[in-house]
């Protein structure tokens, strides 16, 4: 019972700061109190009538869509050989290829930034996709592997002794099989990309701003809910995307609970 | 599998990593080594900038407070993540999905909105304090925001999923036959969780606590959104060395002192973990 109040408390600290965004970008009034004061959807049509805000979000959307298709494509590819391939130093590579997780990303971003500005190509709109395909890649690579252990190889065999060419084996057999762990991996390298702050922080410029860093930017600034309504959208669309992963791998297997 | 195959599939993604990782990390390493003159870049293999981190008091003292924070957090969120795992891992309730969706939302909503909704709570006009003052509860707004307590509070609520990912996973494997075996002898149900599911879940804890404690002190957003600079912790250093001072070889040295800790702790965490833990990280 006491355990029972206890989750139920953490959950609520858990959901509240989104609770309380979501809330401030519905209020009519400049500060958020409690009760609120009353139903508006200004600070959305503000939102939505700034032109700063609306170039943004169209850059991450396109962002993260060309990220995520690029890091579903070699981050699966690159699992296909983590998972069957027999050769030496194996483990080695698989650390290796996970390290931009692990690293903290305001290193991954100083470094690149950096190297950029040597190489004469900072702020540009590769360097940011690059960068972005770098640290989405290998989720997709842990949550592809995860799927793609359970494979049984058999099935690609009995086509291959059937006729079919390796390739078409794969593309038409495994492909099939595995495209829930494909698609997830896909859907959250797309989120992972959006709602990128650290690593884009270092790679912009005031050109080329996505929508946390032009977020981050008006926050510096303004305390107004116009804020509170990007952060609602953004919310809506984190949410989207859950259902989505849930839709095609169940979370469960996701978390790897 | 043939090795062309091999090559043709990985290479990629390896050439990515070694163009656009790995180089520019040896490069930040060699620029940490250099000296910095008039802005300019002076090549050199000097370890002058780490001296100058190491011999200098203000420095020293926010390494000292990004390591606490870093501490107080881990140790938050050991405290309210656990509870959470535990529950997570036993239940058998049908809004399961809902309660990974709770959890895993906080990382899929960005670091930014997280701390805009802290703001909104913790300001002195925000609503704690206004609810609070306005009902006359109390004559001025209390200290919320702009301190190590927002920062550490905001900090909690960013990484506590990444400590329940980290538990449940654990909490999960322990077969519940041990529990029903240690009650049958007759052991109280407190006693079998404190001699059997706490020690069997040290492994979760640990990689827990490292994993969360090196996001933590790397961790510059919530510092400078909540903390609203006046909390000074590593990161921000870099982060103004880097895009405002542009004292770019004592801005990687600093890095660097942040990325040794950190590889210390992966390096601990991969040992702990053995096996690499599924799902996200």
């Amino acid at each position: 019972m006491i355990l029972r109040v206890v989750v139920g408390l953490v959950y609520a600290f858990l959901v509240l700061p989104m609770v309380v965004v979501v809330l401030a970008a519905f209020n009519a009034g400049n500060y958020f109190t409690f009760p609120p004061q009353g139903f508006s959807l200004r600070w959305f049509a503000n939102f939505f009538h700034r032109r700063e805000f609306m170039q943004a979000l169209w850059l991450s959307t396109e962002l993260a869509f060309w990220t995520a298709l690029a890091s579903t494509v070699i981050g699966t590819a690159a699992s296909v050989v983590l998972v069957r391939g027999r050769f030496r130093g194996r483990d080695l590579l698989n650390a290796f290829v996970t390290s931009p997780l692990l690293l903290p990303q305001i290193l991954t971003g100083v470094a690149l930034l950096q190297f950029y500005t040597l190489l004469k190509m900072q702020a540009s709109y590769a360097a940011l996709l690059i960068g972005h395909i770098v640290v989405t890649t290998p989720y997709v690579i842990r949550t592809v592997t995860a799927t793609l252990t359970h494979f049984d190889l058999a099935l690609e065999e009995a086509a291959q002794s059937l006729g079919a060419h390796p390739v078409r084996a794969f593309f038409e057999v495994t492909l099939g099989v595995i495209k829930p762990g494909v698609v997830a991996g896909a859907i959250f390298a797309f989120a992972i990309s959006f709602d990128n702050f650290t690593l884009s922080l270092f790679l912009t410029s005031a050109k080329l701003t996505p929508l946390p860093i032009e977020l981050f930017a008006y926050l510096k600034y303004s305390f107004d809910p116009t804020a509170a309504a990007v952060s609602a959208f953004a919310i809506g669309v984190a949410l989207v995307l859950v259902v989505g992963i849930s839709r095609f791998m169940g979370l469960e297997e996701f978390t790897g609970f | 599998m043939s090795r062309g195959a091999r090559v043709l599939l990985l290479g990629p993604y390896v050439l990515l990593l070694t163009v656009f990782f790995t180089v520019p990390l040896v490069l930040m390493l060699l620029i940490s080594l250099s000296r910095s003159s008039f802005g300019q870049i002076d090549w050199a293999l000097t370890g002058s900038q780490y001296v100058r981190f190491f011999t200098d008091a203000y420095y020293l003292s926010v390494l000292g407070d990004t390591l606490w924070l870093g501490v107080l957090t881990t140790v938050a969120c050991l405290l309210l993540g656990y509870p959470l795992a535990y529950h997570l891992a036993l239940t058998r309730t049908r809004w399961k999905p809902l309660l990974i969706v709770f959890i895993l939302s906080p990382l899929l909503v960005g670091i930014v909105i997280r701390c805009y909704g802290w703001m909104i709570l913790l300001a002195d006009r925000g609503l704690i304090n206004e609810t609070l003052t306005q009902r006359g509860w109390l004559a001025k707004p209390l200290p919320l925001m702009y301190n190590k307590f927002g920062v550490t509070v905001a900090l909690v609520h960013v990484f506590l999923p990444f400590m329940v990912l980290s538990l449940t996973g654990v909490l999960k494997r322990i077969e519940p036959q041990l529990l029903e075996a240690s009650q049958t002898l007759g052991a109280s149900p407190r006693r079998a969780f404190f001699e059997i599911t706490l020690p069997l879940s040290l492994p979760g804890i640990l990689a827990g606590s490292l994993l969360v404690f090196s996001l933590a002190i790397s961790s510059f957003v919530v510092p400078i959104l909540v903390g609203g600079f006046k909390v000074h912790v590593l990161p921000m250093v870099v982060y103004e060395q880097v895009l405002s001072v542009f004292d770019w070889p004592f801005g990687a040295a600093n890095a660097f002192v942040l990325l040794a800790i950190s590889v210390v702790l992966i390096a601990v965490y991969i040992k702990v973990t053995e096996r690499a833990l599924r799902g996200i990280v």
